[in-house]
């Protein structure tokens, strides 16, 4: 098995190759070079929905005379981006000792106002005070880059109405619910020529004429004209435009991205190293793993195999054809 | 899914477990008898606790030492594409390829055959490993990449 996966018979050998065309505060426009399409993909894919963020998650409203309902207002607070500096020291709510909630999976944000003057008033996310035990001094305050400095608006008051509530913003993923989507929008294109034929573009007359040249369209060679259609050619390049909601800096969204995944196979190396030593019920086992008064059925999952009917938590066990270990379980406990 | 009729040419027994009726298992507890069924409520409360230690890769039922299905909780094709091409880059592996059999059901199947010399669990982990290799090459050339354009930027300024 020794083999270098780096040293690929085609452009792939030469390794991967990152070109960045533009950075600034809120995007990074890069091409990807020799990598296969597959791992571009993954990158997008982890970085649309994978990356933790913190998002205001639960709402206690006090006092609401606006003229928006409540959970209105609770919903637009939660798509308000809040700076995600620290947050892998955050822990998620569910993995935290605590009851609920408390400052080392959650931060805490108020937001108190009345318009005591004679014309409507804009509340804008500028409003909304952390308070309490943070983390550290940026988690959890909202991102404000506009040039008013009030960050998004939440809600108008007329004249005598009052808003007053208490927010917990709560780390997560976008995967779970959007408003944890560290980026706004993430561009991913290749093959700007349609040499690979991918698309097939939509046309009255004439598709050279109608669609217009990608930008990334002078970074490779035009086709020629009258050339054979390549059978073997496979993408090569990507180019990604992340744009970040201002939680995390565009950078930190690709580094993340890239941890997200690198953390996604080291938990699955360890579970599948763990399970090979010790035999127990983590961990995949090859068929014929298990000696011993098994269930005979040649196979073993993740519930059965320790000795038969007292699996691990398939008290009817071996009872079922499958020893309790069918994904849907020996007795409705799935 | 509807359970199929009893009458089916194959044995229910070696049908993916995606295509084992949900009922049958049910009923056979039943017929086991009352002391099973209260142990299993005591199993279920039991099972709850330890939800955190939930199992990600397991092996699917008719693998063998060199040709092998795993079944992934929780993932979907950003880790079963890239994986499926690494494994399939492996010159040991004869086949690969992933599925996700229901949209529904976060779970995704990886299937490795391999050659003699190496085995199906060997291959994955292999593959597994690769990605993170090549994850670390891509981090450092994008963090030198951005390095150099801030440096040029400076410079420019």
């Amino acid at each position: 098995m020794d083999y270098d996966p780096m040293a690929m018979d085609d452009a792939e050998s030469l390794g991967p190759v990152v070109k960045i065309s533009q950075a600034d505060s809120v995007r990074v426009k890069f091409e990807l070079q020799n990598a296969d399409i597959s791992f571009a993909n993954s990158l997008r894919r982890v970085m649309l929905a994978e990356i933790p963020t913190i998002a205001i998650d639960l709402v206690e409203i006090e006092s609401n005379s606006s003229v928006l309902a409540d959970e209105f207002i609770a919903h637009r607070l939660g798509l308000i981006p809040l700076n995600a500096e620290g947050v892998e020291h955050l822990l998620y709510s569910r993995d935290c000792d605590c009851e609920e909630y408390c400052e080392n999976c959650s931060v805490k944000l108020t937001l108190h106002a009345k318009c005591t003057g004679y014309e409507n008033m804009s509340v804008s996310a500028r409003d909304l005070v952390p308070v309490g035990e943070r983390i550290n001094q940026s988690l959890g305050t909202p991102v404000i880059n506009d040039k008013d400095g009030t960050g998004p608006l939440i809600l108008k008051l007329r004249p005598e109405q009052e808003i007053k509530l208490e927010c917990i913003a709560k780390k997560g993923i976008a995967k779970e619910h959007a408003k944890w989507a560290p980026s706004a929008a993430i561009g991913f294109e290749y093959d700007p020529h349609n040499k690979l034929r991918h698309l097939d573009l939509w046309y009255e007359k004439d598709p050279k004429s109608e669609w217009p040249p990608s930008e990334y369209a002078k970074w490779e060679e035009p086709p020629v004209e009258g050339e054979p259609f390549d059978f073997d050619a496979v993408p090569n390049h990507f180019y990604y435009n992340v744009e970040t909601a201002g939680n995390l800096p565009p950078d930190g969204i690709v580094t993340e991205g890239i941890k997200v995944i690198q953390q996604k196979l080291a938990g699955l190396i360890h579970e599948l190293t763990e399970g090979e030593g010790e035999g127990g019920y983590d961990g995949p086992r090859s068929p014929d793993y298990n000696s011993g008064p098994d269930t005979g059925y040649g196979y073993s999952t993740s519930y059965g195999g320790n000795g038969g009917n007292q699996s691990a938590w398939g008290g009817g066990g071996g009872t079922t054809p499958f020893g309790g270990q069918t994904s849907y379980g020996g007795g409705g406990w799935s | 899914m509807a359970a199929r009729p009893d009458s089916e040419d194959i044995a229910m027994d070696d049908a993916p477990t995606s295509h084992q009726p949900e009922v049958k298992d049910d009923t056979m507890v039943d017929d086991a008898g009352e002391d099973v069924e209260e142990e299993e409520d005591y199993e279920e409360e039991e099972e709850e606790e330890e939800e955190e230690e939930v199992q990600r890769v397991k092996l699917l039922p008719g693998s063998t030492e060199t040709a092998a299905s795993f079944e992934f909780s929780n993932e979907g094709h950003t880790l079963g594409n890239a994986l499926r091409y690494v494994i399939m880059r492996n010159p040991e592996v004869e086949f690969c390829a992933y599925a996700i059999p229901h949209p529904s059901e976060a779970k995704m199947n990886v299937r490795i055959q391999t050659f003699e010399g190496t085995t199906a669990i060997e291959a994955l982990e292999k593959g597994l490993r690769d990605i993170q290799e090549l994850c670390d090459v891509v981090t450092d050339k994008f963090v030198a990449a951005a390095d150099d354009f801030e440096k040029k930027k400076a410079a420019t300024a």
